[in-house]
């Protein structure tokens, strides 16, 4: 094209030109002085260059756009500062107690505020220096009423003081402990955390935590033996909840994202050829996990389902025991108990559950029973894996098999071993919620023993539950969003919907909300928001289409406009 | 071994027999949960062998209603999922290989309810208001989907899944049927179907399914079928498993007949195993054996070659002195057809009750023939075969074709129908969206005559496809004469074009239109076996009974779409790139080269360098040509430069004659350049020789 346009020469001309150029033969002669320019380029070749590169950036914000991939904005910020929140300070909730004295008239000199201020001493000295998620704030308050047969003196904080009725404690029987729960809540209300000491003389003395948030302490006690064990019962049962230092902290039971919770009760029958065992779940379901399952619902919401397995053999041997004439199970060979090739307990619908499995020995190893690492029989017969369920093993009586007949006996486990085998579930459902099931708290200034409820849970371990689980859930919720915020800022090419966008703000919401009723103490409100929070963040990160990161990748879209760069290149060197 | 009474039993005994099933069918029910396997072994005409389980779990309707939260032997994912997604009734089905329907048979319960397309098929009925049947559906997908490892999820989309209003199953709306065609099956299906079972394959029948066995059968297809009736029946699950085996041949010792001998088999031949221990928690656990009635007419007419007589085989004496065959071990119970309307040749069951075998003594069948036997199984009225015609990416047709299998006086006499000269014809065909079809165009031809519509076609219901919403429906019941020979349906299509990313993997296999369904509304398939206690019969035998009408599939079609070329947005791309490229470069071109000074320069370097290589080439240039070399490097350069001033001169002249003569006259100005161009060889003329 280029020398198409040029003018051309006259033919003389270019003899002539040839023949000074073969004459000149200096370093000068590469320039013809004819038709060599002679002024220096100037507007033409100026706006030549600029049109370029004008057309070039005039089009590259469209190639960009062309190549953009829909990101919905994510709050990032909020995100980190809410994990940094949950991970420095903790969710606390603030919480009030009251203690009681009855009967302390001989020492005259006792005097609420003194009182009060040795019981917080006692309790800042028991609670541990590293706060736990999920417990009761540094900042207690602790009320005193002091009932002698003079009257009753109050400290002054009286804000979360129940009405104590002076002189209420006399006709009390302190031997009937389900009496004295009753009474107390009539006259406490059971709103506030609340212990009772009664200094009775010639008494052993007796310290029992009751059903509901109030616990008492009878007998023969010097004022100071009672501050300590006001403030040990403060702390470390009505706050704790009678966990030791150091159990295992985080939640045991797989909550589902939504808040349920299925408990699924298998039978196993390991061979249907022995025996065939059923049982009778709408009889249990009413009487024995109905009350539970109601006990239990701030928490979570549970439901209930049973199946009967068939052919369903544990995976590792036990052998035989001379002495004890059974089967042994040793602890060192737990991990193989559940077989999970062959027990399809499958929790299909379900999204978070618990499997309670109860295992029937075949007739080739019956009694089959579980050792303890000491050597002892353990006596439930039975053990928990923490975040899947409970196991138990039921031996049939007598482990007597009819030989002679094919068919083999269809039995129903009786009523009284039923309510055995889920005395024990009930006890592991327990440990599951990371609560004691032996029913006594011995601490550092004595042992009181703990009324069972005949729901399964008191209100005071529910309390803990609660609080736990709303700390529980704020903690993944913030590390769910923070592995989203990581996920998606460390793959540029993910493309985000607005939906997710959606979800994170709304869990993010949540969780403030839940942060600021703990704060003011509205336990249900911060469980639901939290759970809500949790639930949001848990759909968000599993978006379906979160998985759709762009095919266009980085390396795609080099490789791509590698070409169009290559050809440029190509033909720069080819005319250069 | 009750002797039991010949065909001539009256018809009155017949119903007599009919309302004690069905008044046994009320007093069955009862509140505990029940369980039952049976397997039915039939021998083929071609050589092979017919195996069909039936497993039944039945969970009582207090356990749908009220307390359902406890299953000791029903699965407890079934009872959820019918709870969850109110099915009313269900049907999945896992096929692989297609039922022959000529050789294996048309016209019995299990051709007709087992026999399915390949793939999976899902129809389901839905217990709520028709307008969360569709929400329902997808959900249902989607757990199955989980349930049975499959990508029964597919069938979520509304393009896959269609529903049919009266052709499929009289269900008044609440019905949606899916296929996919193309769905692979294999043991992760079968391993989450035999979880449903409360022994598994741990112990039972189920024991015999031995994988390797039966996946290389020529037929296979795995069912689950459940009806839940709420308050009334409680959930009923069935689940069955077909397949056709080919025994591998043992020689017995007589093989003077050879080949026209049938090969004799065992359980164990077929399956590689026995059966050790039944199920101990089903309630019955029985195999049974049929002979057809083509096949038990045949050796009647062998018995009566023979002197013996008696010909039913009915009891053990029979049995043993028949001459076509003999078995192993002595059947328990042997069952007779119950038909009024058949005179002789009524199938035979024999019935082996699983509970006195176990492991030192396993139950293993054998059946050993001893003359050779032909026979052919029942056929449905007509037989359906569909194919495509016309060529080419653009358009086709679809055709059902409908012969007659020629046994009249069969339907004839099966045919309860008032009006006898006619036969009806129900056809269901979902066609994917992708294949427009013109219902319009549909033509009917009987006996190779075309026919107008209104003669043929009794009742019709069409829905064409909507693209990428759902696919066209067409469901028709046509009346046919009686004496039809054959009939064939036309449709034409034109294929559609799909975007780019709804093409399957593997686009250039081509697509399937899935299996049309052809069913006889007025031929039931029922088949009545005599039992001495009806109270307790058995499931499979009662769903033998079952009033259905006789259904069969046809093929499934391959249709070959336009496929693109699926690196082409990559040529795009290319093009574009190779054009931006060429533009920049050429402006780049333009802004920093000055031509006439490179030329200047470059010629300049030439002659500079004129050294011996160029001389040498141009020399062994000349000897290649013959000529002599003329030592000149300057004339060259000369003469090529004068053949570039020659054409540039050129150029001028004609653009100098364009504009001086303007565009009218514009030949004449190719005269001149024709000229021009002569001029050019004289000039050039002594420059040639280089």
């Amino acid at each position: 094209m280029a020398e198409i346009s040029e003018p051309p020469k006259p033919p003389g001309e270019t003899h002539h030109k040839f023949e000074t150029t073969s004459k000149a033969q200096g370093p000068d002669s590469e320039f013809d002085p004819k038709t060599m320019r002679k002024s220096k380029p100037r507007l033409k070749r100026l706006v030549l260059t600029l049109s370029v590169l004008l057309s070039f950036l005039l089009g590259f914000p469209f190639l960009w756009k062309s190549v953009e991939i829909y990101r919905a904005p994510l709050p990032f910020r909020e995100i980190d500062s809410l994990s940094s929140q949950t991970e420095s300070s903790l969710l606390l909730f603030p919480c009030h107690f009251q203690a009681i004295f009855v009967g302390f008239e001989s020492k005259s000199s006792i005097n609420p505020e003194a009182i009060e201020s040795s019981v917080l001493k006692q309790m800042v000295k028991l609670t541990s220096n590293s706060p736990q998620c999920g417990t009761c704030s540094a900042n207690y308050t602790v009320s005193v009423v002091v009932d002698s047969s003079s009257g009753c003196v109050q400290t002054r904080n009286r804000e979360y003081l129940s009405s104590w009725q002076c002189g209420a404690m006399g006709t009390v029987d302190f031997s009937d402990d389900e009496g004295v729960d009753e009474v107390l809540v009539d006259l406490l209300g059971g709103k506030v955390y609340s212990v009772v000491v009664v200094n009775l003389d010639n008494e052993e003395v007796r310290a029992v935590v009751g059903k509901h948030r109030h616990a008492w302490i009878v007998g023969r006690v010097s004022e100071a033996e009672a501050v300590a064990r006001v403030a040990e019962t403060f702390v470390k049962v009505f706050v704790n909840g009678g966990k030791e230092e150091g159990f295992i902290q985080g939640e045991f039971m797989p909550v589902g994202a939504d808040g349920r919770i299925v408990l699924s009760f298998n039978l196993l029958n390991s061979d249907p050829q022995d025996w065939v065992y059923d049982w009778d779940f709408q009889a249990i379901d009413e009487t024995l996990l109905a009350p539970v399952i109601e006990a239990l619902e701030p928490v979570a919401n549970i439901s209930v389902e049973s199946q009967v397995l068939y052919h369903t053999p544990k995976s590792s041997f036990s052998y035989w025991d001379d002495k004890r004439e059974s089967y042994i199970f040793s602890i060192k060979d737990l991990p193989f108990f559940v077989n999970s090739n062959e027990w399809h307990l499958d929790t299909s619908i379900a999204a978070g559950g618990s499997d309670n499995a109860t295992y029937i020995p075949s007739a080739r190893e019956c009694p089959l029973l579980l050792q303890l690492p000491n050597g002892d029989i353990s006596k439930t017969n039975g053990f928990i894996s923490p975040m899947w369920g409970g196991i138990t093993v039921w031996n049939p009586k007598g482990c007597l098999k009819d030989s002679e007949s094919q068919d083999p006996l269809k039995r129903t486990i009786s009523r009284k071993d039923l309510q055995k085998v889920f005395e024990v579930v009930m006890g592991q459902l327990r440990q599951l919620f990371g609560l004691k099931s032996d029913h006594m708290y011995i601490g550092a200034s004595g042992t009181s023993s703990l009324l069972p409820s005949e729901r399964g849970f008191t209100e005071w371990e529910l309390d803990v539950l609660s609080r736990q689980h709303t700390c529980f859930n704020l903690r993944s919720c913030s590390t769910t969003l923070g592995s989203l915020s990581r996920l998606v800022q460390s793959l540029p090419r993910m493309i985000i919907l607005d939906e997710i966008g959606k979800q994170v703000t709304y869990s993010l919401e949540a969780a403030n909300l839940a942060q600021s009723n703990a704060s003011v103490g509205l336990h249900d409100a911060s469980a639901v928001s939290s759970r809500q929070a949790r639930s949001l963040a848990e759909d968000a990160f599993f978006h379906p289409s979160i998985m759709s990161v762009s095919y266009y990748s980085f390396e795609h879209c080099f490789a791509v406009y590698s070409l169009s760069v290559v050809f440029e290149l190509i033909c720069l060197v080819g005319n250069g | 071994m009750a002797r039991l009474p010949r065909w001539t039993l009256p018809l009155f005994l017949v119903l007599l027999f009919q309302l004690l099933f069905s008044s046994g069918s009320v007093l069955r029910e009862s509140d505990e949960e029940e369980f039952s396997e049976e397997l039915l072994l039939r021998p083929l005409p071609d050589r092979k062998v017919l195996a069909h389980f039936h497993f039944e779990s039945r969970a009582p309707p207090s356990l749908a209603d009220s307390y359902g939260r406890h299953h000791h032997l029903f699965p407890k994912a079934i009872a959820q999922l019918v709870q969850k997604f109110r099915v009313k009734e269900m049907e999945l089905s896992f096929t692989q290989g297609r039922w022959n329907y000529e050789r294996w048979g048309g016209f019995d319960p299990i051709s007709s309810k087992n026999a399915k397309p390949p793939g999976v098929e899902l129809w389901a009925v839905f217990d709520v208001p028709q307008n969360q049947v569709d929400v329902y559906w997808k959900n249902l997908t989607h757990s199955l989907s989980g349930l049975f490892c499959a990508s029964i999820n597919f069938l979520e989309s509304s393009t896959t899944y269609s529903a049919p209003q009266w052709s499929f199953h009289p269900s008044s709306g609440s019905l949606r049927y899916g296929t996919l065609p193309r769905e692979a099956v294999c043991t992760e299906n079968l391993t989450p179907w035999l979880k449903l079972l409360p022994c598994r394959d741990k112990a039972g029948l189920s024991t015999l399914m031995d994988r390797p066995s039966i996946y290389k059968g020529f037929y296979h297809s795995q069912r689950l079928h459940l009806t839940s009736g709420g308050l009334e029946s409680g959930i009923i699950l069935g689940q069955t498993l077909t397949v056709v085996l080919q025994p591998t041949s043992q020689r017995a010792s007589g093989t003077s007949s050879g080949a026209n001998l049938q090969p004799s088999w065992s359980l164990s031949s077929v399956f590689g195993r026995k059966v050790t221990t039944r199920c101990v928690l089903a309630k019955s656990s029985n195999v049974y054996l049929q002979l057809e009635r083509g096949l038990v007419t045949e050796l009647e007419n062998l018995q009566k070659e023979n002197p013996i007589s008696g010909a039913v085989f009915m009891d053990s004496e029979e049995l043993r002195s028949n001459p076509g065959f003999e078995l192993s071990v002595k059947p328990d119970w042997a069952f007779k057809e119950v038909n009024s309307l058949h005179s002789k040749g009524l199938s035979v069951l024999y019935e082996y009750s699983m509970a006195k075998y176990n492991d030192s003594e396993p139950f293993d069948l054998t059946l050993t023939w001893k003359s050779p036997v032909v026979w052919s199984c029942p056929q449905a009225p007509l037989h359906a075969s569909r194919f495509l015609m016309g060529s080419g990416n653009e358009r086709g047709a679809i055709a059902i074709s409908l012969i007659s299998t020629g046994l009249k006086e069969n339907f004839m006499g099966a045919n309860f129908v008032e009006d006898r000269s006619k036969l009806e014809v129900d056809i269901f065909q979902v066609v994917p969206w992708y294949i427009k079809v013109y219902f319009h165009t549909l033509r009917v031809f009987v006996d190779g005559k075309p026919q107008a519509l209104a003669d043929v076609v009794e009742k019709m219901r069409v829905s064409p496809s909507e693209d990428k919403v759902s696919p066209g429906v067409m469901e028709l019941l046509l009346k046919f004469p009686c004496d039809v020979e054959s009939a064939t349906l036309t449709l034409e299509f034109d294929k559609g074009f799909l975007h780019i990313d709804e093409y399957p993997p593997d686009a250039n296999q081509g697509f399937d239109i899935p299996s049309a369904v052809i069913s006889f509304p007025y031929f039931h398939e029922s088949v009545y076996y005599l039992q001495d206690n009806s109270l307790n019969k058995a499931p499979m035998l009662s769903k033998f009974q079952d009033k259905s009408p006789v259904r069969s599939y046809t093929e499934v079609l391959l249709v070959p779409l336009t496929t693109p070329d699926f690196s082409m947005p990559y040529n795009v791309i290319t093009i574009t790139c190779t054009v931006f490229a060429l533009y920049f470069g050429s402006l780049l071109n333009v802004l920093r080269r000055r031509v006439g000074e490179e030329e200047r320069f470059l010629k300049n370097k030439a002659a500079k360098r004129g050294g011996r290589l160029p001389q040498l080439l141009s020399k062994l240039y000349a000897k290649l040509r013959g000529k002599e070399w003329e030592s000149s490097p300057s004339s060259s350069v000369l003469s090529s430069l004068v053949n570039t001033k020659l054409i540039l001169k050129l150029k001028r002249i004609t653009a100098n004659m364009k504009e001086a003569r303007g565009k009218d006259v514009y030949p004449e100005a190719a005269e001149d350049l024709n000229l021009q161009v002569d001029v050019i060889p004289d000039v050039t003329a002594p420059s040639a020789g280089l």
